[in-house]
């Protein structure tokens, strides 16, 4: 049987159709990560909604204080747009270290915020810079912190009809830092990755890749509370963040491994924040 | 269903399953032999397409999303097209089953940064893997076609 | 017509396509060791043809080397992703799905998962019998050990090794290992069989045309004529398309079906279809005080997964090459092939040589360390120079070691006692004996037709070919033809492996034109044969009856918090003799060192439950663009030298170069890949040694 296809080109057709098909229509944002599942037979939707063609999904827009970036931004778009660059540039860093810029060119900040990979570089960071996401129904909208919105590997709070709509970025950061360890190729995803971020509301450091979901402490980056970032407090809170992880053993290294070199990283991430 | 894009210049209308990846309805439906699979996960580029301008993984699109969409393979060049001609002159080529792919990516690299340094070009080609090595001979080509300059 | 390979109009065998055509698809073992208790497959379509172990049971053995696989394996399974049955359907999807309606039961046996364990005195035996191939590819005298995991059994012995140990004042002793790795050629294997009247007809990319029709015809007890094995260029191969892969199959299925069958197997199917040897190797080195070697032992265990294949092969290339290119009087060497249930192990770039110049070339430099001697000048003081015996007895020839070396050292700026900078050397063996031949015909206006076995793969071997035919023909290389191998019409070949094409057929060519200017009927023959091999209990004779030879230098530095490494140049310098065609030969050494340098990095075959569990690109890495350090390579040509073959020779010296870089800098290696996690465990280890000192 064929598969259903759905090109939707307005919110309210997405919302309806999500309402209508449940968990049997798949959201289809970049694709590349879809494409992924079906080929190895984890996936075989029965209807597939396409948000390639709604519109207002591509926007990206100052609104005060706040950036908001629409679910279908790409990648692509987000390491190299002008503004993004001149507000956040972590933002930019951080999606230009992705993949391949094949897939760059496809993929979608909703996407991978809502595929929630452990091993994905944006979730982390989008933790420590206090994003939050957008999450809309048919029957409503709410917002929800990147830090509540995942929950463990491919789980988050995103329900059944649930879309996720748009990203809002803070932008109350006077610095902010990303940085990705790999073990293997250039190509591979991260082993360890860290993403500290200096903000008005104080330090947030998030680390990727070691765990099912980014690990940010608040009662460790609070020892920052009232301190200035020197290397000894880098080093404080690098060698906690390294103590309370219990990371996991992949091909990209083991569990003893990885918390060694978080206690580096995050040690090294502060730094370059001090700098 | 039925699915219309625009294939090369012209425009296709292939009926299949919309959930079935571009790759194989290219190669298949379309007789396209020059994009080719190996990894189903984009991460080896030998699959490599250009949907609208921008070079795509065709082993994870589903030919779904090719609807009203201009695609391109390295079938849509002219054979005098100075990329080719550069991976001839540079020798850059062994095996030869990732080089379209390679020949397309650098048309399209040419195309929005005419004259790549070094690192631009390897962070351009790092999604394309040559398990022979090419790689030197490639960053030759790529700036042999730079000073070749684009087609007319 | 510009060059297809790059306009993209180039054919490879996953294009093969003929009328009627059905998709083959394989159902695999899901366990390491079982038995098959029963195959439900009631469920299937009538319309999909299923290839069941009973519909194979009635044909032979086989194997290149031991015949120890059936067409599918009867009653038992001995890896995850050994194929239980297969089916034929109008499409790959079709196939899938008929797969999907299949239900196997098995009951589990038990495992053995790396060779120290499999070679373990109360280890489960993985064949409970060795019957020896009749293949050609058989060719050595092989040694299985009954009652054991180990399927051959090579040794070398020369002097006295127990006299030797006792004369040396340092001895070093030390064991290393090597991960596997997968060969991830571009194209997967592809095969497409059709049969008529009969006459079995295989189009398939591998490496040996002539072995698999001989595989082929023992399978299906034909004689080999009635089989032919067409091979059109492949997108990669680096010794994964070599024996019978899927043909056997393919062809069963066609037979089957009354239709033609081609199979195209997936990324996944890749990492279970061929594999490098994962190996551990353990020596002891014996020197004087002055440097002088006097005494080498060498252990080697190969792992050859579930099915022998070329292991027995590589093991004996692992052995014989791994005293490396030096004087040393008293050698004593043991190397095995031993079974364990993970995917076969064979042929992959270097057929065991990476393996063992790992282990021996580390050796040296920790020697070097002990002795207080600077490693560079170690090797020169002991290197084989020309007209030197080897351990096996052979009188070295057109010998360049020393050049090599010096030549790697000088491109990296070594300086004695400068951290960061290592070398190594290899000597690598060319199959022998060896046999290669080819006809040239004269045609009309000026053109010449040639036929051999020789297959593309992508090293240009054949441009090679159609240049030397040019330069003695004296026509350009566009007046000459030369169609893909067909084993009904291309005169025979041992096979296009271990660097021997250029070398092998290039002389053979030679001889056909020299036939043909001598002859009137505007045809001419040529052929050559080279004798030799090694008594496999003495490790006596001819090893190889030509030596491959280079060495490789390397430059490092070291994060001593995480450690990863950043390689900041490697060079390697390759013996050539005479080059054929440069920019060909320039690609083959390019090729080689990025691979050598994934080898030595980060490619990693990690097996979890009995499994391959990396079995993609994302999880298995492979070197990209972006990876690259500074390559830099020499090829080394002597007035008057042969044409030596260089397809394979960069690549097993460079991660020996690197592991001695980083010795250089106090970090002791003994595994591949060097992940940082590695080299992290080998900074403490330094640490604590300066601790303990302190």
């Amino acid at each position: 049987m064929s598969t259903a296809w759905h090109s939707p080109t307005t919110r309210e057709e997405v919302l309806r159709l999500r309402a209508e098909l449940g968990e049997d229509g798949t959201l289809v944002a970049g694709g590349t990560f879809l494409g992924v599942l079906m080929n190895n037979g984890i996936l075989a939707p029965e209807a597939m909604i396409s948000l390639a063609h709604v519109e207002g999904f591509e926007r990206i827009a100052r609104d005060g204080a706040e950036l908001r970036i629409g679910a279908m931004v790409t990648h692509r778009r987000l390491e190299f747009d002008a503004d993004i660059r001149a507000l956040c540039p972590m933002i930019a860093d951080t999606f230009a270290v992705v993949a391949n810029p094949r897939v760059r060119n496809w993929a979608t900040i909703g996407g991978v915020l809502a595929d929630a990979d452990y091993a994905s570089d944006p979730p982390a960071a989008m933790i420590a810079l206090d994003a939050r996401v957008v999450l809309e129904s048919a029957s409503g909208r709410r917002e929800v912190s990147v830090e509540d919105l995942i929950e463990d590997v491919y789980q988050t709070v995103i329900e059944e009809d649930e879309v996720l709509t748009e990203v809002i970025v803070p932008l109350d950061q006077s610095a902010a830092r990303y940085r990705k360890f790999r073990t293997r190729s250039h190509e591979d995803r991260p082993c360890v990755s860290v993403a500290a971020v200096q903000a008005s509301g104080g330090l947030r450091v998030a680390v990727g890749a070691v765990a099912g979901k980014p690990q940010i402490f608040h009662d460790i980056c609070a020892l920052a509370k009232g301190r200035a970032m020197d290397s000894g407090l880098a080093r404080e809170i690098g060698t906690a963040y390294a103590e309370r992880i219990d990371p996991i053993t992949d091909a990209r290294g083991s569990s003893a491994y990885r918390k060694r070199v978080i206690a580096v990283e995050v040690r090294r991430a502060l730094e370059d924040l001090a700098a | 269903m039925k699915i219309a894009f625009e294939l090369n210049g012209t425009p296709v209308e292939v009926e299949t399953d919309p959930a079935n990846m571009a790759l194989s309805v290219l190669r298949g439906e379309c007789g396209i032999t020059s994009v080719r699979g190996t990894c189903g996960i984009g991460l080896c580029g030998t699959c490599t397409m250009i949907v609208d301008g921008k070079t795509t993984a065709s082993c994870l699109m589903p030919v779904g999303a090719l609807a009203g969409r201009r695609v391109e393979t390295v079938d849509v060049l002219n054979e005098d097209d100075p990329v080719i001609d550069a991976f001839i002159e540079a020798n850059a080529v062994q095996c030869g089953f990732c080089i379209p792919a390679m020949v397309l990516t650098v048309r399209k690299l040419l195309e929005d940064n005419p004259k790549p340094t070094d690192d631009e070009i390897d962070m351009a080609l790092a999604g394309n893997i040559c398990r022979c090595g090419c790689y030197a001979k490639i960053r030759d080509a790529v700036h042999l076609a730079a000073a070749k300059g684009n087609p007319a | 017509m510009k060059d297809p390979r790059i306009t993209g109009r180039q054919k490879y065998v996953i294009d093969a396509a003929v009328e009627g055509m059905l998709h083959g698809r394989i159902l695999r073992s899901v366990y390491p060791s079982a038995r098959i208790t029963s195959i439900d497959t009631s469920m299937v379509p009538e319309d999909v043809v299923v290839l069941t172990p009973q519909d194979v049971a009635g044909l032979h053995h086989y194997g290149c080397q031991i015949a120890d696989q059936t067409v599918l394996p009867q009653d038992q399974v001995r890896f995850v992703g050994d194929p239980v049955l297969a089916v034929a359907a109008e499409s790959v999807a079709a196939a899938e799905e008929a797969l999907l309606m299949i239900d196997v039961e098995y009951e589990e046996l038990p495992g053995v998962f790396d060779a120290v364990s499999a070679t373990a005195p109360d280890a489960p035996l993985v064949h409970d019998r060795h019957k020896i191939s009749e293949n050609d590819a058989a060719y050595f005298g092989i040694r299985p050990v009954d009652g054991t995991n180990i399927c051959h059994r090579f040794r070398l012995i020369q002097g006295d090794i127990e006299a030797g140990f006792a004369g040396a004042d340092v001895i070093v002793e030390e064991t290393f290992t090597t991960a596997g790795a997968a060969h991830v050629s571009m194209e997967p294997h592809a095969a497409l069989a059709s049969w008529d009247d009969g006459r079995l007809k295989m189009v398939t990319g591998n490496q040996t045309p002539f072995n698999l029709r001989g595989d082929l015809a023992t399978i299906f007890g034909m004689k080999p004529e009635d089989i032919q094995v067409i091979c059109p260029p492949m997108g990669g191969s680096f010794g994964a398309k070599t024996f019978v892969r899927i043909e056997g199959i393919a062809a069963a299925l066609a037979r089957k079906a009354d239709r033609p069958v081609r199979i195209i197997l997936d990324r996944a199917e890749e990492f279970q279809t061929l594999n490098r040897h994962p190996s551990t190797i353990r020596v002891k080195i014996g020197a004087r005080s002055d440097g002088a070697l006097l005494a080498k032992e060498v252990h080697c265990l190969a792992d050859t997964g579930a099915y022998a294949d070329c292991g027995p092969g590589v093991a004996q290339k692992m052995g014989f090459a791994s005293p490396g290119p030096y004087r040393i009087p008293h050698v004593r060497v043991e190397s095995n092939s031993v079974y364990t249930n993970l995917p076969p192990n064979g042929a992959y770039r270097g057929y065991g040589q990476m393996q063992s110049i790992w282990a021996s070339e580390r050796t040296m430099d920790l020697l070097a360390g002990k002795l207080g001697i600077d490693p560079l000048e170690l090797r020169l003081k002991n290197l084989l120079r020309e007209g030197d015996a080897y351990c096996t007895g052979e009188v070295m020839h057109d010998v360049a070691f020393e050049e090599c070396l010096r030549d790697a050292a000088a491109a990296i700026g070594y300086e004695p006692g400068q951290p960061g900078l290592g070398v190594s050397v290899l000597m690598k063996g060319m199959q022998t004996p060896s046999f290669a031949s080819i006809r040239v015909r004269a045609k009309p206006g000026g053109r010449y037709h040639i036929d051999c076995a020789t297959v593309e793969m992508g090293q240009g071997s054949r441009k090679a070919l159609a240049t030397m035919a040019a330069d003695l023909l004296g026509c350009a290389v566009g007046d000459i033809d030369i169609p893909a191998p067909d084993t009904d019409v291309s005169p025979p070949d041992t096979r296009t492996t271990s660097s021997r094409s250029t070398h092998m057929m290039g002389r053979a060519l030679e001889v056909a034109v020299a036939n043909l200017k001598d002859s009137d009927t505007g045809e001419g023959f040529g052929e050559i044969r080279e004798n030799g091999g090694l008594d496999p209990d003495t490790g006596q004779g001819i090893a190889s009856s030509h030596w491959h030879q280079g060495a490789a230098g390397a430059r490092v530095s070291v994060d001593e918090e995480t450690g990863a490494v950043t390689v900041e140049h490697v060079h390697a310098a390759v013996y050539a003799g005479r080059v054929v065609v440069r920019k060909q030969a320039e690609l083959q050494n390019e090729g080689s060192m990025i691979m050598g340098y994934g080898t030595a990095m980060f490619e990693s075959l990690d097996i979890l439950d009995g499994a391959i569990g990396n079995p993609n690109l994302s999880d298995y890495n492979v070197p990209s663009i972006a990876d690259l350090p500074k390559l830099t390579h020499s090829l080394i040509e002597r007035e008057g030298g042969d044409v030596h073959g260089l397809g394979e020779t960069a690549l097993p010296p460079v991660p020996a170069a690197i592991g001695n870089a980083l010795q250089s800098l106090g970090l002791t290696l003994r595994d591949l890949p060097m992940t940082p996690e590695r080299v992290l465990a080998a900074v403490d280890e330094a640490t604590d040694r300066t601790e303990d000192a302190a």
